[in-house]
């Protein structure tokens, strides 16, 4: 075998950072924390966040309410499952999922020209979050997702 | 692995969600009556509106906060316009009997019951009256935090062919 190439080098660099176990746990904390404070609302006033997926336009009216009442209680237990490392693989798959869902849904609706609450952290009709901010947010966001996704770390778990 | 853990926790979302809900204060029914108004360009805006004004709300928005259950409708007409026919479960406060002077009084005899914070509606009989925009400016005003006005108002909601209350037959 020969000396590593430069590439290769990087490379191991690259995955050495992403497998870090402490930058890991930062990105489990960050995004747990942001999908609990984000289903902390939601949870409580199910009825406004129902208003909040309606002016999106996008869902079947007769789903909206189903919506509402299940995508909460995803978030938060996704949240926590990253937090404690319990159904962690699968949590992390539906925080990737779910925050490509949300910046699709928010450039539809700059795309159609519709005023729109986020409904991101507090389920409101008014349109007070410029969708624009929400989209930067939740693309910082899917960063960290994408790290977990990508992480091998297994440390710091309380289950697999 | 990760597939089966992703539907583990779905499934267990959706029995808290579906079950929280039959407890909940804030319950809401399972399958939502939302639809789609066609013909809609946004809602109606009074020329003499100005910018501190509550929001304006077009008739999807009106018919979805309608089907909701929670927004309190109030219908600014006098008593007779509101009688012959209305938004279903609206609440009437004719404007143009408001008192000059202490509105705690009259507004705490009809809109006891009503939470500063919960969602509020006001119209009146479309475009060509303003009982309504004066109505949510006051209630605006006096505390109502989340007060939108439906300028289309009952006209706009029949023309809709929306449901219509009717407490007396008054012809036509």
């Amino acid at each position: 075998m020969g000396a590593l190439q430069p590439r290769d080098r990087k490379e191991k660099k690259l995955r050495r950072l992403i497998d870090n176990d402490l930058l890991t746990m930062i990105s489990r904390l960050v995004v747990g924390i942001v999908f609990i404070y984000a289903s902390f609302y939601k949870v409580i006033d199910p009825g406004s966040f129902a208003r909040s997926i309606w002016f999106y336009h996008l869902v079947p009216g007769n789903l909206i309410n189903l919506i509402a009442l299940i995508l909460p209680w995803l978030e938060l237990l996704c949240g926590l499952a990253l937090v404690f490392g319990i159904h962690y693989r699968g949590a992390v798959i539906w925080a990737n999922v779910l925050t490509i869902v949300f910046i699709i849904a928010l450039y539809t609706t700059i795309y159609r020209g519709l005023s729109v609450d986020c409904g991101c952290f507090k389920a409101s009709g008014a349109a007070s979050y410029k969708a624009w901010r929400s989209i930067i947010f939740d693309l910082f966001l899917l960063v960290f997702t994408l790290h977990l996704y990508f992480s091998r770390s297994q440390r710091w778990r309380l289950a697999r | 692995m990760a597939i089966k853990q992703a539907i583990i926790l779905l499934v267990i979302a959706a029995i808290l969600g579906l079950g929280a809900n039959l407890f909940s204060p804030n319950k809401i029914e399972y399958i939502g009556a939302y639809r789609n108004l066609s013909g809609s360009d946004g809602p109606i805006i009074p020329p003499d509106a100005d910018e501190n004004d509550p929001p304006f709300i077009d008739i999807n928005t009106a018919h979805f906060e309608h089907s909701t259950k929670r927004t309190i409708f109030i219908d600014a007409r006098e008593r007779e316009e509101f009688e012959c026919g209305t938004i279903p479960g609206s609440i009437n406060i004719p404007f143009d009997y408001l008192p000059d002077g202490d509105l705690k009084l009259y507004f705490d005899s009809s809109l006891g019951h009503v939470a500063f914070d919960q969602p509020i509606v006001v119209f009146c009989s479309g475009e060509e009256c303003d009982q309504s925009l004066h109505l949510a400016r006051n209630l605006a005003e006096y505390g109502y935090s989340d007060v939108t006005i439906f300028f289309g108002g009952s006209r706009e909601w029949e023309r809709f062919s929306l449901e219509i209350e009717r407490r007396k037959n008054c012809g036509g």
